[in-house]
């Protein structure tokens, strides 16, 4: 009986486990090797150099350059879609009418690629044409009108909003799931007690999407390591690098410089900031877990 | 959900006199609700108005007038001459089998877990969750060097085989956790009754899981489909591209015909689309199992 369990088991699992092996697990190891040597990506022969690639990477003027703006992405991807998805979940919460096409209307973004989202954004900041200038210009704002993309301090900040578009509607989805799982009773019991709207909110509410908003929270900082897409299709992390991220700079480095080797200690990098925020948020998230079901 | 909006609004005209200072503030979120609702949908709208305009009415009237007739030139000329019907179908041939063959992976997998727990399973468990943090950039020069080896360089199966591999994650997650609300008994009956695990598994339990596989099928094809990332660096050819790469590389031969860029964004669109509509429900349900249990 045991032993027949067992061929089961390993029946079932043999396949995708060593798919799952060969594509994840073993290559993440090969990414550490590759990281100490001056693969080209080419040639059969490369040299094994140590750390000289860690050593290079952190004095690389456009390699700190990549660290910062991810970090400014990953400030914003915290605030913007945390702060826009819960306010639209609250509204959407107060029993509206025809709040299923409200909602629809909002997440609809999830549904469609980061590539085309970020061709349909550039349209928004065509000079000439985009709907932000024509607005400006419209309003009497024109002396603010400007190529929006191609501009070294607005391009960051140009990508991050139609990265946000798609991901506030996300951060909603997640937030009503947080609040339709809050028991009623305990908000009735709130009025009861004589707690008005606002204070209901206040005491009951929020605490409550703790665990909610923590999931939004680490979503947001994890795709915001993932960004690729959208700055790839919007700028290539142009002009001037200024809206290069992590991954941007990565795939520069691998296959416009075809540096492997140095590519690959980014890639390390990125590896361990990722092990970094999925620590603190499995901690957080047992610590969320514990305060509200003791 | 719905229950609970149905009571609060007979609740709501039950109680004859509506105080006026609650009138105004529904009214305030109806007006701001709305007015949300459309500054987010003008981007979306503004790439289908387009991609029924000629060039002439573009240059006269810019993006974001109403066409003055709907035609479909730029859709024929997209199709045809811009090759996004050779994309569409790659897309196809690539999303179809890794959506299936993940699914398939992850209730082998999940199968296991939940039914045939062995020392370690919990431990397996969570390496696999894990994958759901993995920024996949980390393992792109390893994979791309191992496609280049084994000769699938510019084809579509390394497509395949990465997103069934990436796809193990989230799809054992779900099915271990729906597996896990089968009573045990079902699988005890069916032993007695004279059948192998294999039979369970297909005879008892998939049955029951429709609405778990529809989930998974919804949400890995939308994330397949809308793949930028890996397509990018393993195809090369024209022939080779699947439809988010296609369009992106294809629109500098149509960096002024605004018309057919936008039915390019909008037939690449279309698939997710039509899934979004129609299984939104549960499209919804996985976006938040997935990400509220990982």
């Amino acid at each position: 009986m045991g032993k027949s369990l067992w061929l089961w088991r390993i029946g079932f699992l043999a396949v995708p486990l060593s798919v799952y092996t060969v594509v994840v697990v073993a290559p993440l190891l090969y990414s550490f090797y590759y990281s100490l040597t001056d693969w080209n990506g080419f040639s059969p022969n490369y040299n094994f150099v140590g750390l000289d690639n860690f050593q290079r990477i952190f004095r690389d003027p456009l390699f700190s350059n990549a660290i910062e703006n991810t970090v400014i992405w990953m400030i914003a991807a915290i605030i913007i879609p945390t702060g826009g998805g819960l306010f639209l979940a609250l509204m959407l919460h107060e029993g509206v009418r025809l709040a299923n096409l409200y909602k629809s209307l909002f997440y609809f973004p999830i549904s469609l690629s980061l590539a085309v989202i970020g061709q349909v954004w550039i349209w928004i900041y065509q000079p000439r044409w985009g709907l932000l200038n024509v607005v400006l210009r419209e309003v009497g704002l024109g002396q603010y009108a400007r190529a929006w993309l191609a501009k070294a301090d607005s391009a960051l900040p140009a990508v991050i909003a139609a990265w946000s578009w798609q991901q506030i509607g996300l951060a909603m989805v997640i937030f009503l799931a947080g609040l339709t799982a809050v028991p009623t009773e305990l908000t009735e019991a709130a009025q009861i007690d004589g707690a008005n709207r606002r204070q209901s909110l206040r005491y009951v509410v929020i605490p409550m999407l703790r665990p909610a908003s923590i999931v939004v929270i680490a979503l947001a900082v994890i795709n915001s390591l993932k960004s690729f897409d959208v700055v790839y299709v919007m700028t290539k992390g142009g002009p001037f690098h200024s809206s290069d991220t992590l991954a941007m700079f990565m795939y520069n480095e691998c296959f416009q410089k075809y540096y492997m080797g140095y590519g690959s200690a980014s890639a390390v990098v990125l590896f361990l900031i990722a092990l970094v925020v999925v620590a603190f948020y499995f901690v957080w998230q047992m610590r969320a877990m514990e305060t509200i079901y003791e | 959900m719905n229950d609970a909006y149905r009571l609060t609004s007979d609740a709501a005209t039950q109680q004859k006199v509506v105080p006026l200072q609650q009138r105004v503030v529904r009214l305030t979120l109806y007006a701001l609700l709305t007015a949300l609702v459309l500054i987010y949908s003008i981007p979306a709208f503004g790439v289908i108005i387009t991609s029924f305009k000629s060039n002439g009415e573009i240059a006269r009237h810019g993006l974001w007038s109403a066409p003055q007739q709907i035609r479909f030139d730029n859709y024929r000329e997209a199709w045809y001459d811009g090759n996004v019907k050779t994309y569409t179908i790659n897309s196809f041939k690539v999303t179809v089998p890794a959506t299936i063959i993940s699914i398939l992976f992850g209730v082998l997998t999940g199968y296991v877990l939940s039914k045939l727990p062995f020392r370690g399973s919990q431990a397996l468990f969570i390496f696999i969750v894990a994958g759901m943090f993995y920024p996949p950039q980390i393992v792109l020069i390893p994979l791309f060097r191992l496609f280049n080896e084994i000769k699938l360089y510019d084809t579509l199966y390394p497509m395949i085989i990465v997103h069934s591999a990436f796809g193990l994650s989230i799809c054992t997650l779900l099915m271990r956790n729906f597996f896990a609300t089968v009573p045990n008994a079902l699988r005890e009956a069916a032993i007695i009754d004279g059948a192998n695990e294999l039979q369970i598994l297909l005879k008892v339990m998939l049955p029951l899981s429709l609405p778990a596989l529809a989930v998974l099928a919804t949400l890995q094809f939308t994330w397949i489909w809308n793949d930028f990332l890996w397509p990018l660096v393993f195809t090369q050819s024209d022939t080779k591209r699947t439809i988010m790469v296609g369009i992106i590389t294809m629109r500098g031969q149509y960096s002024v015909a605004w018309g057919v860029q936008g039915a390019m964004s909008v037939i690449a669109s279309l698939p997710t689309l039509f899934i979004f509509v129609f299984f939104q429900r549960y499209f919804i349900r996985g976006l938040t199992l997935g990400s509220v249990k990982g």
